[in-house]
């Protein structure tokens, strides 16, 4: 009973904070929203006893890449009036609106169609950082390995695409 | 042994990706260079795959990678392509850049990168590994397109394929978490025993197959999410746009064939869906393309035909015994069409590719004749006349939608066909009826045009193989 209020309230947080990403105006109040999402998450993870994933939304995702980017925002030093003007932004968000309504309506009918199963007590072990590592490497190794190229192509491509260039070498 | 040979053309692909991105950091190597060593690796790749060859379906590495990937006839073909599209496209790349001046040796290693999330694309078995494949050949992809920053049209061209990317990614993992939810599992095995086991269809299942199919949609461009493409295309560079033409839809089109080919109740609780999709999608697409007087754009747009009339053959796949012999021989004859189109272009287009309109290809024939021969045996074989290779194509395609009982379907391939000629004509006409304004004069090495004139001979012989053998 608790736990499922915990959800709801955690689930609520999550969608607010990405609300607020996408339509608050400047880049910082959007960063902050976004930390928002990324805590409730992490609690919706620890309601699922994914001890290790919790742990690493808090550390890695909440901490440091948010931290991160709002450095960057930071430096960049964005004032109000280096915002662009934006005239038709509520026509075209609720224009958005109208074309995720259907969206919507078929996830919520996907989601009404879910059997409700009773809440089972998971094992002590579960969601363990062994038993994650187990199975990532047992289970999951190629998409885990090829997560590697993944990156080096982000990395190369974040240097040739922001980086100084020797062009022709 | 024989799995790891399975995996040897992927192997040798990206250890040369991973070469070629060392190089880059030596001041002494030209970026010629670099175009010849991808070469040599996209050679060595094809040729291995040639030789190792593919047979039903063969689970590589079924212990530790957990039967995720697989090889088959089909995915072998798909790869050839794939290598085949490489090969071709560094062979333009090395003249385009030759006047062009704006590369570096890391864009062959990029496009080394994006070819290795191709094939692993074609060979993946399960949700997560063909998302990541799906990603790491998108990536670099874009980083491709926005490759030249001074050009304001590739900026917009990146900015809107990331971001139109990004989303189609989302649905992507948004689909594959609710068919996980529902079957209980990610791989392509363990749905299609789910699905045989509960045949009435599980909401579930069928909301999330329809979400992956929606970031199918997106990345190959058929209805309705097609309007990126034209922009995403005209921003590209010429031979850019060619391997996005070819390769990526190739690869595309490999794991959409896989996944919808699980087991024939899922094909057949999706064959109205697809039969819709794919009228919209060729009828939409002449549409755009009747109204454009780029080639690229034109280009761009008669892909999305092209696309029309794959899904035509998707329709009429025989789930239960799927070989995908079909799509791999309209695949590779689209293929080599466009690839050598892109490679004139890349050669004819000049400096800054100032030579893009229909109108700047007036007289072409007058002062070079063989160049506008090669480009009619192109736009003729895209509009699919025999003897070429896309008329073959076509014509198994409308055979195997006859055959498997769609007749509507075959007809109206057969009208869009039809239809399409009006702007692949339309080319011809200028190049062949009109007197030269100018002289089309080009610089730069000659292996675009080369590869042009290869291109022809594979027109050819890809039309007169089915024939021959």
């Amino acid at each position: 009973m608790f736990s499922e209020g915990l959800f709801y309230a955690f689930s609520v947080l999550a969608v607010l904070g990405a609300l607020g990403l996408v339509l608050f105006r400047h880049p910082m109040r959007g960063a902050m929203s976004l930390v928002v999402t990324m805590i409730s998450l992490a609690g919706l993870y620890s309601l699922l006893s994914a001890k290790l994933i919790f742990v690493l939304q808090l550390i890695v995702y909440a901490g440091a890449i948010m931290s991160l980017i709002i450095f960057i925002i930071m430096f960049l030093n964005i004032q109000d009036n280096d915002l662009p003007v934006e005239e038709k932004r509520f026509a075209y968000t609720a224009g958005g609106i109208v074309v995720l309504i259907p969206v919507v309506y078929f996830l919520i009918k996907i989601a009404g169609t879910i059997p409700g199963v009773e809440a089972t007590i998971v094992g002590s072990g579960f969601g363990g950082i062994k038993e994650v590592g187990l199975v990532l490497f047992q289970d999951w190794l190629l998409p885990f390995e090829i997560v590697s190229l993944l990156l080096l192509v982000t990395l190369v491509g974040a240097v040739v695409l922001a980086g100084k260039r020797r062009v022709g070498k | 042994m024989q799995d790891f040979v399975s995996l040897l053309p992927l192997i040798v692909v990206g250890a040369g990706a991973i070469l070629l991105m060392l190089l880059a950091a030596f001041e002494k190597l030209e970026v010629e260079t670099g175009a010849l060593i991808s070469m040599v690796f996209y050679g060595a790749a094809f040729f291995i795959q040639l030789v190792v060859g593919g047979g039903p379906q063969d689970v590589i590495f079924d212990k530790i990678f957990n039967g995720m990937l697989a090889t088959s006839n089909f995915s072998m073909a798909a790869g050839l392509v794939i290598f085949g599209c490489g090969f071709f496209t560094s062979m333009s790349c090395h003249s385009y850049f030759g006047v062009n001046k704006f590369c570096t040796l890391d864009f062959y290693a990029i496009k080394m990168f994006s070819v290795c999330g191709m094939v692993l694309l074609t060979m993946a078995q399960e949700l997560v590994t063909a998302f990541i494949a799906l990603e790491i050949m998108s990536l670099g992809i874009y980083i491709l397109v926005g490759y030249d920053r001074t050009r304001l049209t590739a900026t917009e061209a990146i900015l809107k394929y990331l971001m139109l990317g990004a989303f189609a990614g989302a649905f992507f993992t948004m689909g594959a978490a609710l068919i996980y939810g529902g079957a209980g599992s990610t791989k392509f095995v363990a749905i299609s025993q789910f699905i045989a086991a509960n045949p009435a269809g599980q909401p579930l299942l069928i909301g999330g197959a329809f979400f992956i199919f929606i970031a199918i949609f997106f990345k190959i461009a058929a209805f309705p999410f097609h309007a990126w493409v034209v922009d995403v295309y005209d921003g590209a560079s010429a031979p850019v746009t060619g391997f996005m033409a070819t390769a990526l839809k190739a690869a595309v089109f490999a794991l959409f064939a896989n996944f919808i080919a699980l087991s024939s109740g899922f094909h057949g609780q999706w064959i109205d869906f697809l039969f819709w999709v794919a009228v919209l999608t060729m009828f939409g697409g002449n549409l755009v393309a009747i109204g454009q007087s780029n080639i690229k754009r034109m280009l761009a747009a008669s892909g999305i035909v092209h696309s029309g009339y794959l899904l035509i053959a998707l329709v009429a796949i025989n789930a239960e015994q799927f070989t995908g012999s079909v799509i791999g021989y309209y695949l590779a004859a689209y293929a080599v069409g466009t690839l050598g189109m892109f490679a004139a272009m890349s050669y004819l287009g000049g400096s800054g590719e100032k030579r893009v309109n229909f109108d700047d290809f007036k007289g072409l024939a007058k002062v070079r004749p063989y160049s506008a021969a090669a480009i009619t045996v192109f736009l003729l074989s895209m509009a699919g006349i025999p003897p070429t290779a896309g008329f073959m194509g076509k014509f198994y395609i409308i055979t195997s939608a006859i055959s498997a009982g769609q007749m509507a379907l075959a007809v109206l391939g057969v009208v869009s066909s039809i239809l399409s000629m009006w702007y692949y004509l339309r080319l011809v006409i200028s190049m062949y009826f009109h007197d030269a304004s100018e002289s089309f004069e080009t610089q730069g090495a000659p292996l675009a045009t080369i590869s042009t004139f290869v291109l022809v001979v594979f027109v050819f012989a890809i039309g007169l193989y089915p024939i021959v053998i």
